[in-house]
């Protein structure tokens, strides 16, 4: 018995260091692949880009929106009930910017981009594989790593960049008028408030979680959208995708919190 | 031409993100889109004690001017000065604003003090309270009050001192009499003092010549 769950530990442990050993490989072959950037002309990559990120970024706006003001609304609602408990109620603006500016903002929009974008991805390139377009596509020369993940990652950091600060303006804004039917705070003391609770370390913060989420979201994609080896495959790999995405943007989330605030 | 409307609306979603952070971050930097200045109102009842281009300061240092005084009727009247102060200056809530002169002939400024407990700082629009009037007219008041609280002083001095002077004279016409009845009564008394001690005398031999007699016959004294 403990002789099985030793060597099934070990095989899992085997198999997930041949998975990073894999993934990395595939962090190697894009950066080897920019040798045939000269071959690409910079029009295909620039449509795939903008076709990306209209889909990722300016298409997820409206979820991102409603999404954003329900939580700016649910985080003030608790604040404005629990906060005069404690004699705090002008910390509002702080709250928001640590709840959600900090951590939620950043993470509930890699999040959304994840579960639209990144399942997409994977679905989409799994499925070009198994139609043999990419077979295609190299055989007329074309790196297809490139070809196909770069524009992916350069639209996912722009997406993600640009969705950060929409989610974080509409939450304060949903904040706001939330926080207008319980407690009255003039529009100028209320932003006032945010921008003396905001520091240099918030934006800094903010853009290096944007490039974080945004490389690492459409790489784990494209790695898995690239393994399935029939049509079988393509759900149990875009499912996987999506699953361990999250969890790295958790890890890595956590790490990128404790490294700035710790 | 489905691409160029792609183009506008990705470049849109990239551009207003960005340039809203920018704004954050200029602000956050310290960096103003407004004017280097802000209007602050101060509320008070006459504006006997501050005009027009009436000085702001902070500890002594010109912060500003009074650039204009509105006058509001409701719910009394009363005025707002309004101070165009610099932008740079930290100004908190439940500062105080004190009207004084600068001497006793200088022209009226506005003295702004932080409070001790730092809260929220004062933003532009803000509206603060006069909370002390001294004006040159009061000043002058004052002293002209002062002057003939003086003036009454130095009468009721002088009155004392002139029953003082009467009060004096008649103790010494006192004194004076007081020394020639003792003068008299001394003079009378020697005489008094001779007799006195001449019957003093006189009594002591008697009781002498007693004193020889009982020596002498004491039965024949004590039944005679």
């Amino acid at each position: 018995m403990k002789k099985n769950i030793l060597i099934t530990l070990i095989r899992r442990i085997l198999k997930a260091l041949d998975g990073v050993k894999s993934f990395r490989d595939f962090i190697i072959s894009i950066f080897v692949s920019f040798k045939s950037l000269q071959y690409l002309r910079f029009r295909s990559l620039y449509s795939i880009a903008i076709n990306q990120t209209k889909f990722t970024g300016v298409d997820a706006m409206s979820i991102i929106i409603v999404i954003a003001l329900l939580l700016g609304g649910t985080v003030i609602i608790q604040a404005t009930r629990n906060f005069p408990k404690f004699g705090i109620e002008e910390f509002i603006g702080n709250l928001l910017v640590i709840i959600i500016a900090r951590e939620l903002g950043p993470l509930a929009t890699a999040m959304i981009v994840v579960s639209r974008s990144g399942s997409a991805i994977a679905a989409e390139i799994a499925t070009q594989k198994q139609q043999k377009e990419i077979h295609a596509l190299e055989l007329m020369g074309i790196d297809t790593t490139l070809y196909i993940v770069f524009p992916r990652i350069l639209a996912t950091v722009i997406s993600i960049f640009s969705l950060i600060i929409i989610f974080d303006l509409v939450a304060f804004f949903g904040g706001y008028i939330i926080s207008l039917s319980t407690v009255f705070i003039p529009l100028d003391i209320f932003f006032a408030s945010l921008l003396d609770a905001f520091s240099i370390n918030d934006f800094i913060i903010t853009i290096i979680k944007s490039l974080l989420y945004g490389t690492l979201i459409p790489l784990i994609c494209c790695y898995y959208g690239f393994k399935p080896n029939s049509d079988f495959e393509i759900p149990i790999y875009v499912s996987k995708a999506v699953v361990r995405t999250l969890l790295i943007l958790f890890v890595i989330n956590a790490i990128v919190s404790a490294l700035f605030y710790f | 031409m489905k691409l160029e409307k792609n183009e506008l609306r990705v470049a849109i979603f990239i551009l207003i993100p960005a340039a809203l952070l920018l704004v954050f971050v200029l602000l956050k930097l310290g960096y103003s889109i407004a004017s280097s200045t802000i209007d602050i109102y101060l509320k008070v009842d006459n504006i006997s004690s501050i005009k027009k281009g009436t000085q702001v300061k902070i500890k002594g240092y010109t912060v500003g001017r009074v650039v204009e005084i509105i006058p509001v009727y409701r719910p009394a009247l009363h005025f707002l000065a309004v101070m165009r102060l610099q932008r740079e200056i930290q100004l908190y809530e439940n500062c105080t604003a004190v009207i004084q002169n600068q001497n006793i002939i200088g022209d009226p400024v506005i003295e702004l003090r932080n409070p001790e407990r730092i809260g929220i700082a004062l933003q532009n629009g803000a509206v603060i309270e006069g909370i002390e009037l001294v004006n040159l007219e009061v000043v002058l008041q004052d002293i002209h009050i002062l002057l003939n609280t003086l003036s009454g002083t130095a009468s009721v001095i002088r009155d004392i001192s002139t029953e003082s002077k009467g009060n004096l004279r008649n103790l010494l016409g006192n004194l004076s009499s007081t020394a020639s009845t003792f003068s008299a009564m001394m003079s009378t008394s020697q005489h008094d003092i001779v007799e006195t001690l001449k019957s003093f005398k006189k009594t002591a031999k008697t009781m002498d010549e007693i004193s020889v007699e009982l020596k002498k016959h004491p039965v024949k004294f004590l039944f005679k």
